[in-house]
């Protein structure tokens, strides 16, 4: 069904991140959202992209807000880069979603959806990182290589599923010894991200915790806080509720402060 | 939402958070018929990977559970959690518990009309006394042997006893249970329980689906085991005799257990006799007497409606046949198949040594058997992909493999549907040795593909 041959062709075919994004990420570094507005802006699908994901409902902002200088100004350096890393994600989305229904609209909002959260759990846990803030949109990155590497067997992964509960990352595993999580790191490398954003995210799979203790606490929350994403209605009609497995007691110990901070 | 079927329990697992919003998009009443469509007498929903629910989030379960239950007598409920949930459960519908709660799965189909696996010994408690003789006469109607630990001292007590126990039931709630006739194979025979009193609702208890199919892979010896029932009418009459009548067709006996006259006209007898049908007392005067069940055709599974050649519609489709148990093995294995040769002749299988079997039947437009023959190594390594690990557990391959032969029989209805042949497909059914298959197959022509994966050959067969 998926070989090595084909995850290595996904892996090879991602794009290095453009470069206008890699100066904006660059001057975001140093904390020069001014500079980094003004680079920005000469990305017009960037400019679009952070109009559109800052002025949705989840992040909350009273007035629309449409100047890039405005929106990092607002954001602050961390959540700017974070926004742009986003934004990097979508650049590998596909146009036209097939085993999962999602579009770009519901995509970015499943972007929104986890970072405005994921934003909300820092403050909670009094964390100010700003590679630690972009973590959280490497996450979604897990649901498009999904897509890549399962599209083309969506019957063969539906007859498999009607016998046996399966989820996609197992299925991954089994037939080629490489998860999707793993895929993600080589895309975090790829784009030159910390290697602290991989770290989370493979132990926001649930199945591989860290030894870092405090790397590995934020691996639960962000697993837990997927699963809280993908447990809303919208997310479950486009087939993203079971796509990996909910691992509850990775996540269990953490759930009692994160029902406060998602007002359970 | 699409459910997990296997031995007649459909499992929905939902994942994360239930609650008002969420928990309609989780399942439908379309997903459910779905369920109920292949065969599931029992819906459970698993809450193993929920986190969090609310009552609110599982109202909508419920709701459903109730049109379930009502239109096809299905045992509905919630399994898999932890004490917590169950006491959330038991806080939410204090009074108005009609559903079934099973800690486990695994509990869950000891409660199930077909079950498989019997006279396990189980330990069991409920605070509830009522609960506790209602599991109790459940479980010993199912063949196993339950213990009740009659208070949670009691109960502590005996669980230290390791191994004493195959299954420990606790945590558990039989709320409405499903109407369906339980039934069970034994050998090569099927059996069947009725209690109470027989009408026409037998019709609608009754799996009419399972006990063709029953028939179509070769089943020939069906016993009612009737120790319970208090007396029929005329509508269960002509529901047996029919039942007999077109068993008749495949050469199958149906036969009475303990069925008793006293409230039920002997002149009822004597019409279910002239319909074929035999009586005996007890069960072992049929399962004990090795010349009885060689009569009643329960010592060979084979098909004798069956003697039936290949036609041309059938080799017409092979290639779609050939072309789904390739793939689905190619997508098990992620190996590449070779065809090395294709004969029409009766099956012929030169090494017997190492090998299992396993075969699916369809019916519909079109009728047959296909007949997949592993060298172990293949059938073992194929079961990695949904055990996740080698294993030697020969139950477990044989239960693996039943479900690899499910998604071919998938597959080739959804192939032969795009093409405007419209077929069902039965349960599947394992064979530890070639012996037992030869028992069912060495008498049917057909066609044999032998394919190469990795070296490794494996047949295919087509009959009907």
């Amino acid at each position: 069904m998926i070989t090595q041959d084909k995850i290595d062709g996904f892996i090879r075919k991602i794009p290095p991140s453009p470069k206008i994004l890699k100066v904006t990420l660059m001057f975001l570094e140093k904390g020069e959202l001014v500079k980094a507005a003004q680079i920005a802006k000469e990305d017009l699908a960037l400019s679009a992209y952070l109009r559109v994901l800052v002025n949705k409902p989840i992040y909350g902002f009273k007035n629309q807000v449409n100047d890039i200088s405005q929106i990092f100004g607002i954001l602050g350096v961390a959540r700017s880069q974070q926004a742009v890393y986003n934004y990097m994600i979508t650049l590998l989305s596909p146009d036209k979603w097939k085993l999962f229904k999602l579009n770009k609209t519901s995509f970015e909002n499943l972007q929104a959806d986890l970072s405005a959260n994921w934003h909300k759990i820092l403050v909670y846990l009094n964390i100010n990182d700003k590679d630690i803030g972009s973590s959280i949109t490497l996450l979604p990155a897990s649901v498009i290589v999904s897509e890549a590497l399962f599209r083309e067997h969506m019957d063969e992964v539906s007859l498999l599923r009607s016998v046996h509960a399966i989820d996609l990352n197992t299925i991954l595993v089994r037939l080629c010894s490489i998860d999707l999580f793993d895929i993600c790191e080589q895309i975090s490398i790829k784009w030159e991200m910390s290697d602290n954003v991989a770290l989370i995210i493979q132990a926001s799979s649930g199945i591989k915790p860290t030894n870092d203790v405090t790397l590995n606490n934020l691996g639960k929350w962000m697993h837990l806080l997927l699963f809280y994403t993908l447990s809303k209605p919208n997310f479950i009609e486009a087939g993203l509720n079971d796509f990996i497995d909910f691992q509850i007691d990775y996540a269990q110990d953490v759930y009692d402060d994160f029902s406060k901070v998602m007002d359970l | 939402m699409r459910a997990v079927v296997k031995s007649g329990v459909g499992v929905f697992t939902p994942q994360g958070f239930l609650d008002g919003n969420s928990s309609s998009t989780f399942i439908s009443m379309e997903d459910i018929e779905a369920t109920i469509k292949l065969n599931a007498d029992m819906i459970l929903v698993s809450l193993k990977k929920v986190i969090f629910f609310n009552r609110n989030g599982l109202d909508a379960f419920v709701k459903m559970f109730a049109k379930i239950r009502t239109a096809h007598h299905t045992t509905v409920g919630f399994c898999d959690y932890d004490y917590k949930k169950f006491q959330a459960i038991n806080k939410f519908y204090k009074n108005e518990l009609n559903f079934c709660l099973f800690q486990s799965q695994e509990i869950a189909s000891l409660f199930a009309s077909s079950f498989k696996n019997q006279n396990k010994n189980i330990l069991l408690f409920s605070p509830d006394k009522s609960q506790s003789a209602a599991m109790a006469i459940e479980l010993h109607d199912n063949g196993h042997n339950p213990i009740i630990a009659q208070t949670q001292e009691e109960f502590n007590i005996k669980i230290k006893a390791q191994n004493a126990y195959d299954i420990i039931i606790k945590d558990t709630y039989l709320g409405q249970m499903g109407q369906k006739v339980a039934t069970r194979v034994t050998g090569n025979a099927i059996i069947y329980s009725v209690s109470s009193f027989l009408d026409a609702e037998i019709g609608n208890t009754f799996n009419i689906s399972y006990h063709n199919n029953s028939l179509n892979v070769g089943f020939r010896l069906f016993i009612f085991e009737a120790y319970k029932v208090v007396s029929m009418n005329v509508h269960a009459l002509n529901f047996f005799s029919k039942l007999a009548s077109s068993g008749a067709e495949y050469n199958a006996t149906i036969c009475f257990v303990g069925l008793t006259f006293e409230k039920t006209p002997l002149s009822f007898k004597e019409t279910l006799e002239d319909s074929g049908i035999m009586f005996f007392n007890q069960m072992d005067d049929i399962l004990k007497n090795k010349e009885l069940l060689e009569d009643l055709g329960a010592s060979s599974a084979a098909n004798v409606k069956t003697k039936r050649v290949l036609n041309k519609v059938l080799v017409t489709e092979l290639p779609n046949f050939i072309n789904a148990t390739v793939r689905t093995i190619e997508m098990m294995t992620n190996a590449k198949a070779v065809k090395q040769s294709v004969n029409i002749n009766k099956i012929e299988i030169l090494e017997k040594e190492n090998k299992i079997a396993s075969s699916i039947g369809f019916y519909g437009d079109i009728d047959g058997m296909i007949i997949l023959i592993f060298p172990t190594g293949i059938a073992k390594k194929a079961c990695e992909l949904l055990i996740g690990e080698q294993t030697d557990d020969e139950e477990m391959i044989l239960d693996t493999l039943a479900e690899l032969v499910n998604i071919v029989g998938g597959k080739v209805k959804t192939l032969l549907h795009d093409e405007g042949v419209n077929v069902d497909i039965t349960l599947p059914r394992t064979y530890q040795s070639i012996d037992a298959l030869l028992e069912v197959a060495q008498e049917k022509k057909g066609v044999q593909v032998e394919l190469s994966f990795n070296n490794d050959k494996f047949l295919f067969f087509l009959t009907r």
